[in-house]
């Protein structure tokens, strides 16, 4: 590396860092990536309390008492939040009112009645009303279970508080009254139906003095959530510092410093200059968004979740990230003329940005799986995938990690001197942009 | 010993030959002015010195300060590109000391203190450029070309746009340099300031050399055949005098040029006969006056075009 790169890369960094757009990016970045779940926890007892008003038409006979019970105590219990002074109701009384059926159970009269609880649905004097067919209670239902079921009606369709209490009660007693009809014990069925768990474990391993050690419990969630968060943190600052790259070279172009600085230094020290400059601004971003994420662990008591060795890893593969992708938004910058031709690029660019997004799910299921192993070798992939490999246990052999590396900057080398190149023919040609087959003409011949 | 070398260099840009087979020697220590009218190959010619563009292949080479085409030159240059661009965001200061720094230089305070004072720009020191006027910019990007005191220093029009006291300083700056050692190649399309600055004259039209050398001997090539007169009641034409090849009306003053072999007094008898004569002069032609000569239309040409501008 050579001096001007130095003072090219630190001019970069300075620069960057001394935006206001930087630090509003900086702040707003996690604001949008997580604002919404913030939001939804904020909100989540901000709910309407009001009663909800539910109609039933039992046409067993058996099972509105023990339903219009079932209403009364999560009424009266599973409503409310806090004890004492501090307990309030968080979610609606579910009201409910006994409809007997149609004296006939002729077609008609079951149409009557229902188009009459409508009505009601509709005058807005009923939240919702179900009916509950005779077969529910029939323990070995010989048709399709949909004529089984129950017709639960509203006008609410993306409310499920009520559909979702109804289904758990109703199921709870049909099974209950089946089994009566059965003439069996509903207490010691319920005992011999308890499902199996299965534990989720690790391996067991001996410690340096030859002592058993037990196998740990594998959090699933963390080991799933993990690597997500560590993927959408790469992102953010992958958009947040080498995004603006792409700018900052068509920003030379347009306002005419790059012919100054090409008669200073070579292109690709001045490609490679600007391009260094960005890792170090998007060390400087990991570093605040990290600091907060550890913080955040260890203060809700997740702390141990994240194996350190993971975090020299995630720098690395952060540092190589900023590389592949940054030079890949310098050779846009440097292969077009105004924004508007940048946006055309910018597209495919993003495209191949998001390949880990569209893998990482396989990738996570399995890490060692050779599918894995190649995607996490592609260059523009390799920074994401092999993080998320390395995130999950017992990680991957060193070899892979390292191989990645190698290709990274291999690809990131290739990629910043063809931008210098395209750079250097391309900042003083003026008017339509260059054809494809053009630019590698330009990165072939020099 | 030459500062910058030039054999049989061509560059062509998609089929059209900007610059054809070009041999320039700039003697070091000098200063050499390119002149030629737009689009003729002055800046190309400058950008194939700076390693911007690039030779055709297999055409000549290029070498400064006998070196060929290596990037270790570069820090030895000071370069002013036509068209000019800053970092609009940074400091004047900041911006100084980027340049000297990318140069190699790590005494900032001094040279940046000097040439702020010297082009008068002292109390703008802490300001960002995008404060600054258009001539104020220039200034700077002037500044950003020699101070880091290159031997050799490459200015694409360094006066265009700037008022008549940024000239000077300007003009007195580029001669400092020059006594301090450097050597200076400026295009210009002053051609008073050319004659008066460069030891050396270098034109170019249509990408071929059409002069170069010194004034004398550029103005030796066309003898005494300019005749500077002022002829009382002015405004009259003094086209068609016999002996005369073309007029210039400069208003109070005309410039005739004779035709080969005329004789100056036989043209003064004929204009006495016209007027009182107030002014009188047998002269060598201007720098002007030659570029006129060589990059004027040829009548064929001048008549196409008006034909052309006719048909519209």
């Amino acid at each position: 590396m050579t001096r001007k790169t130095i003072v090219i890369a630190v001019r970069e960094f300075k620069a960057a860092i001394r935006t206001r757009t930087f630090f509003v990016s900086l702040i707003m970045m996690p604001i949008f990536m997580f604002g919404s779940i913030a939001v939804q926890m904020l909100l989540r007892d901000k709910v309407d309390v009001k009663d909800k008003h539910v109609a039933i038409v039992d046409c067993t006979g058996k099972l509105a008492e023990s339903l219009l019970a079932e209403a009364q105590r999560r009424n009266t219990s599973d409503i409310f939040q806090g004890e004492g002074e501090s307990r309030k109701q968080v979610r609606p009384r579910f009201v409910v009112t006994v409809e007997p059926p149609p004296a006939e159970a002729t077609p008609e009269a079951l149409r009557a009645q229902t188009l009459e609880l409508s009505d009601r649905v509709r005058a807005g004097k009923l939240f919702a009303f179900f009916i509950v067919p005779p077969e529910v209670l029939d323990p070995a239902p010989k048709d399709a279970p949909s004529k089984a079921a129950v017709a639960y009606h509203s006008n609410n369709p993306t409310y499920d508080d009520v559909h979702n209490w109804l289904r758990g009660s109703i199921s709870k007693m049909a099974h209950e009254q089946r089994l009566k009809s059965l003439n069996l014990d509903t207490g010691m069925v319920m005992k011999a139906l308890t499902p199996v768990w299965v534990e989720n474990l690790g391996l067991v391993t001996r410690d340096a003095a030859g002592n058993f050690q037990a196998a740990e419990k594998t959090n699933e969630l963390a080991s799933f959530f993990l690597p997500f968060g560590m993927l959408i943190l790469m992102f953010m600052v992958v958009m947040i510092t080498a995004q603006p790259l792409l700018q900052s070279v068509l920003e030379e172009k347009m306002q005419r410093i790059a012919e100054v600085l090409v008669a200073c230094a070579s292109p690709f020290e001045i490609m490679m200059g600007k391009l260094l400059g960005t890792v170090g601004v998007s060390l400087v971003i990991v570093t605040f968004y990290f600091a907060g994420a550890l913080y955040a662990l260890k203060y809700t008591g997740f702390g141990g979740l994240f194996p350190s060795h993971l975090i020299v890893w995630f720098i690395v593969f952060q540092c190589l990230a900023v590389l592949m992708y940054g030079s890949l938004f310098i050779s846009v910058g440097a292969a077009v003329n105004d924004l508007k031709e940048a946006q055309n690029l910018i597209t495919p660019m993003m495209l191949v940005i998001m390949i880990p997004f569209f893998l990482w799910v396989n990738v996570v299921k399995e890490p060692a799986a050779s599918f894995s192993v190649i995607a996490s070798l592609f260059p523009p992939a390799t920074p994401m995938l092999m993080l998320v490999r390395m995130a999950v246990p017992p990680g991957i052999p060193l070899w892979q990690p390292i191989l990645g590396m190698v290709l990274v900057l291999a690809s990131t080398t290739a990629c910043v001197f063809a931008a210098g190149r395209v750079f250097r023919i391309g900042l003083l040609s003026q008017g339509k942009a260059p054809k494809f087959s053009e630019l590698i003409g330009w990165v072939i011949r020099g | 010993m030459n500062a910058v070398e030039l054999v049989r260099v061509s560059k062509t840009f998609k089929g059209c030959r900007a610059v054809d087979d070009l041999t320039l020697s700039v003697p070091a220590g000098s200063i050499y002015g390119f002149i030629g009218p737009n689009g003729s190959g002055k800046t190309t010619t400058l950008r194939m010195i700076m390693r911007i563009y690039y030779p055709d292949p297999g055409s000549g080479a290029i070498r400064v300060f006998d070196e060929e085409h290596s990037a270790a030159a570069n820090h030895r240059i000071g370069y002013l590109p036509e068209e000019r661009g800053l970092y609009k965001k940074m400091k004047v200061r900041d911006l100084l000391q980027f340049f000297l720094e990318i140069h190699g230089r790590r005494e900032f305070k001094g040279p940046i203190r000097d040439w702020l004072k010297r082009l008068r720009l002292s109390e703008w020191a802490d300001k960002k450029v995008e404060a600054l006027s258009k001539g104020m910019s220039q200034r700077i990007q002037f500044i950003a070309a020699v101070i880091h005191a290159p031997d050799l220093l490459i200015l694409d029009e360094p006066f265009s746009g700037l008022d008549p006291v940024s000239t000077e300083d300007l003009r007195e700056a580029i001669l400092e340099r020059r006594r301090a050692g450097a050597t200076v190649i400026f295009s210009t399309h002053d051609m008073a300031m050319a004659e008066k600055m460069c030891d050396f004259i270098f034109m170019i039209y249509k990408g071929g050399k059409v002069l170069d050398g010194t004034m004398e001997s550029i103005q030796g090539q066309y003898g005494y055949d300019t005749l500077r007169v002022r002829v009382e009641g002015n405004g009259q034409s003094l086209g068609g005098l016999p002996g005369v090849d073309h007029v210039t009306d400069f208003g109070r003053l005309q410039e005739l040029r004779m035709a080969p072999g005329a004789d100056s007094q036989r043209v003064l008898e004929t204009l006495m006969r016209k007027g009182r004569v107030a002014h009188f002069e047998v002269a060598r032609p201007t720098l002007h006056d030659i570029f006129i000569r060589i990059a004027r239309p040829e009548p064929a040409e001048a008549q196409s075009d008006t034909a052309v501008s006719r048909t519209r």
